[in-house]
């Protein structure tokens, strides 16, 4: 309990701190110092309540449902402020409508509903308050460095841009990132709908700042999609909120679960609109586009939406909604479908681009489909195997973006076919991404060992639509992470190592992932036991007929073997060095130039191929906005008719 | 110890797998020439071949291209293992897939246009193979209810009598797994090659020696697989298994001596839909049943 409230409240106090200093000195040391107690706090949080059952905290408080309810409105405040300031005029309605529903429902509706246990612990939000406390602190260390390399590039570069666009925002980027910890923590250890919902907020909010940061007009654009988008499913969340009240008379999560469980064709509705908002939470298509724009800002921003916050709370919502789903097919398909056709779509898209980040963001998108899809089906193997993407997905992928982030400081560029000779002289770091890249996708890692007991659980359950869109997306998965692991593969040979402008707050948050990355690989079998199997029972009774141990014991020690061949393999071999044959004499065959049959001089160059005729977004990309949309809109129409008439 | 069980037969495989490989190739060799109306090499030449490539000089463009071969060895090895000791169907094609990664890494690392064109296209044929591989496992799975290769010898019906379409998509990636024309795009055996050598291009000696051992160890794995769908309890429907492979592998040799290499467009294209129809089908009426 009182770790609860630290893990809440620390976060709080740091960010309003941050909001003060100014120095880079002072700041580094209060965010280090800070993200180590997170993080160790976390840890003793897991340790305490490792493998116990769902417990509830009774706690409730006045107090806490007003402030709750001014953060609510406060938060409306400043969509508003920012609507009326860039004239969008969306943004207002929504605010408004929101501002109205919010004071509706503290005050002449939900005033007399009291949840006695307000948080709750178990074994999910163990797995998640990790997640959150330890890489996403990790990601608040390595935005140190990077921002000061960010603050220097604006202040060297900035000619061009407006006082308001060079302006020194660094407090309140440290103090945002911060407070959205918190609300992950709130998120994830509520049991007050209210309060849950107010974290929720929260988090939109937070990334709504974060990703205006450089108030570019880009910036301000993608911002406004994002809160726009994320608006919709707070919305319907606060709806959701209504149908609870008044059919469970109930705000407390597990009293809504249960009174679904035994009256589902009541919560169909609230269930399809609490998913609504974890499906534009997840970017899932046709939302998917505000975390694609979210990339203009600073690349910490990215790492934590896409790891460990944000796009976390949408799945985290879904998973516990499983039960739920379980009984109540509408809702269910609905997830079931948006996520498969996400998955395979974007898997398609991410073929298709150059630019590294945003092959970063399609993945993400299409994991997050899985882990969709997966709490949609719901069976036990199922769920296990949703808990297993969301660990995986949240250690290799905030590697990822931080070496990415880091490369791009220091070869000025994104794109993935810049990766070769630039990147040479770094190759440490493409070690590292080569073994975020392979954790993201292949066996033996974790990554895959969890898509495998996705695809057992969507035969078992006889999804076949989602089946073949399991396999044919896991194939586009495997080509736009191969050649971009390619083009990184030849690096790892070149033996010197400049590479000492990296900052060392980058290096330790960046080491810390991959050691994240490679030990949950390798103690794979471990975790399944400790952290998800007493989930598991705990929701269903029961164990799934999972993985075999031996098979996950296998893969674990192939993770290990492929682990010692990137970072311990014989790279500066004695081997007698050849220059590449370029069907003509070389002239420089480090920058492949050869003299050809004019006795000029040509450069060899070749390019990935990207496939644009086939998996070009102007292709893929209409097509399932609209299938996405005609099924949520279908589901949600029939959730609120079919019910009924049966 | 179904762990223990694995390493013998990971091991097993490693030694056997060559020896068998090395004997097809050589027919292949035999056959294809027959094809053709010449001799060809004695049967022994994949051998004698790759003999004289390990007793070459050691030279590489990058460095690493020896490290990532020795990887890809080790896991078509466990790929192989764990199918021929019974283990998971699945998790065979997954390790196989690591070892086919780790080949493509071996050709982008050296940065030659011709090998990184080569390691290009060998992405597409994974790509273009893969749902197919991973349907004819789920197919497998729905009609023996179980991943594990060794249930087949308690089925009371082999598997091919459920799975027809599934098997008959399954030989049409053949072609692409095995890398024989039409669909050769990345590296051909074949003169007539474009690209130099794709994706082998600057790989010499010991490293090139890896290559042509795992091309040997790969042919026995996936033949397996063809096998597998043949078995069902008794050494007599081994024998029937083994009969069907050879007749699979006779298949494949005489495709690759009369089509023409296609582009990737069409590989791609052709696969994902035999992909879609023969598997979808299959999954279906697997649902239905």
């Amino acid at each position: 309990m009182l770790l609860i409230a630290f893990l809440i409240l620390f976060p709080l106090i740091i960010a309003a701190l941050l909001l003060l200093l100014r120095g880079d000195g002072i700041r580094n040391v209060v965010v280090w110092v800070s993200a180590v107690a997170i993080a160790v706090a976390s840890i003793m949080f897991a340790v305490q309540y490792l493998g116990s059952p769902w417990k509830g905290f009774e706690f409730s408080s006045v107090a806490a449902d007003y402030i709750a309810c001014a953060i609510g409105v406060a938060i409306s405040g400043v969509v508003l402020g920012f609507g009326v300031k860039y004239k969008n005029s969306l943004a207002i309605v929504l605010a408004i409508i929101q501002l109205v529903g919010d004071l509706i429902f503290e005050f002449g509706f939900a005033h007399n509903v009291h949840v006695e246990v307000g948080l709750y612990v178990d074994s999910l939000s163990i797995v998640m308050a990790l997640i959150i406390g330890i890489i996403g602190s990790g990601i608040c260390v390595y935005a140190l460095g990077y921002m000061i390399d960010f603050q220097k590039h604006l202040d060297e570069h900035g000619e061009g841009m407006t006082e308001l666009q060079r302006k020194d925002r660094r407090p309140t980027f440290f103090a945002l990132m911060f407070l959205f910890l918190s609300a992950m923590f709130v998120i994830v250890l509520s049991n007050n709908m209210t309060w849950m919902f107010t974290g929720w907020e929260i988090t939109t909010v937070c990334s709504f700042l974060l990703i205006a940061y450089t108030r570019t007009d880009e910036a301000i654009n993608n911002a406004f999609r994002q809160i726009i988008m994320n608006m919709l499913g707070g919305i319907a969340f606060l709806a959701a909120m209504f149908f609870s009240v008044i059919y469970a008379q109930t705000l407390s999560f597990q009293d809504f679960v249960l009174f679904g469980l035994n009256f589902p064709w009541l919560v169909a509705v609230p269930v399809c609109l609490l998913a609504f908002a974890g499906l534009t939470k997840a970017a899932q298509m046709p939302f998917h586009t505000w975390l694609l724009g979210a990339m203009v800002a600073p690349t910490p921003t990215s790492a934590l939406l896409h790891s460990s916050t944000m796009v976390k709370a949408g799945v985290f919502l879904l998973i516990k909604l499983a039960p739920l789903f379980a009984v109540c097919v509408i809702p269910a398909q609905m997830v079931i479908l948006v996520g498969g056709l996400t998955f395979m779509l974007c898997s398609f898209m991410a073929i298709s681009q150059t630019n590294a980040k945003r092959v970063l963001a399609y993945s993400t998108i299409a994991n997050l489909g899985l882990i969709t899809a997966c709490a949609g089906v719901a069976t036990p193997e199922a769920i296990w195997a949703a808990v297993l993407l969301v660990v995986f997905h949240a250690a290799a992928k905030s590697l990822l973006f931080l070496c990415v982030g880091t490369a791009e400081h220091h070869i000025g560029s994104r794109d993935i076919e810049d990766m070769d000779l630039l990147f040479e002289r770094m190759p440490w770091l493409a070690r590292l991404m080569m073994l975020g890249i392979m954790c993201m996708f292949i066996a033996p890692f974790g990554m895959l060992i969890a898509k495998w007991a996705t695809l057992v659980s969507f035969v078992d359950s006889r999804q076949m639509a989602l089946v073949l869109l399991l396999a044919f997306g896991s194939a586009a998965t495997f080509m736009f992470w191969g050649k971009w692991l390619g083009k990184l593969s030849g690096i790892a040979g070149s033996p010197e190592n400049v590479e000492l402008t990296v900052h060392p707050s980058e290096w330790a948050s960046i080491g810390l992932m991959a050691i994240i990355a490679l030990v949950a690989c390798i103690a794979l079998p471990l975790m399944s036991t400790l952290f998800v199997e007493p989930y598991i029972a705990g929701i269903f009774g029961q164990l799934g007929g999972d993985i075999a141990i031996d098979n996950l014991w296998i893969s674990s020690i192939l993770a290990a073997f492929v682990f010692v061949i990137l970072f311990a393999g014989n790279h500066g071999s004695k081997a007698k060095r050849a220059d590449v044959y370029l069907a003509g004499v070389s002239v420089d065959s480090d920058d492949r130039i050869y003299r050809n049959s004019l006795s000029g001089e040509s450069k060899a160059t070749s390019r990935n191929l990207y496939l644009e005729s086939i998996f070009g977004e102007g292709i893929v990309r209409r097509p399932g906005e609209v299938l996405c949309t005609i099924i949520i809109v279908v589901a949600i129409i029939a959730s609120g008719v079919v019910p009924p008439v049966l | 110890m179904s762990f223990i069980t694995t390493l013998i037969g990971t091991i097993a495989f490693a030694i056997l797998a060559p020896i068998v490989g090395c004997l097809l190739a050589g027919l292949d060799r035999i056959i294809s020439a027959r094809m053709q109306g010449r001799v060809g090499p004695p049967i022994l030449q994949p051998y004698y071949d790759v003999r004289k490539l390990i007793a070459k000089d050691n030279v590489t463009v990058s460095g690493v291209d020896g490290v990532y071969m020795s990887a890809a060895l080790v896991f078509t090895a466990f790929a192989g293992g764990i199918f021929f000791s019974g283990g998971n169907l699945l998790m065979s094609a997954f390790i196989i897939t690591m070892a086919g990664l780790f080949f493509i890494m071996a050709a982008y690392s050296s940065r030659s246009p011709y090998a990184e064109l080569g390691a290009g296209r060998e992405t597409v044929q994974v790509m273009s193979y893969e749902p197919m591989v991973l349907l004819m496992a789920v197919c497998f799975y729905m009609a023996a209810g179980t991943f594990n290769v060794s249930s087949v010898f308690g089925l009371s019906a082999p598997v091919i009598l459920y799975t027809i379409p599934a098997f008959i998509g399954f030989l049409f990636i053949l072609t692409i797994k095995l890398r024989k024309s039409p669909f050769d795009l990345s590296t051909s055996h074949h003169a007539h090659q474009e690209l130099v050598r794709g994706t082998t291009t600057e790989m010499s000696g010991k490293t090139l020696a890896k290559v042509e051992v795992m091309h040997w160890c790969e042919t026995v794995l996936f033949l397996g697989w063809t096998g597998m769908f043949f078995i069902w309890g008794g050494p007599l429907s081994l024998i029937l298994g083994i009969v069907v492979a050879l007749a699979a592998w006779f298949f494949e040799i005489w495709i690759d001596n009369n089509f023409a290499r296609v582009k990737w467009q069409a590989m791609l294209r052709s696969a994902w839909t035999v992909a879609l129809v023969c598997g979808g089908i299959n999954i279906i009426v697997l649902m239905l049943v």
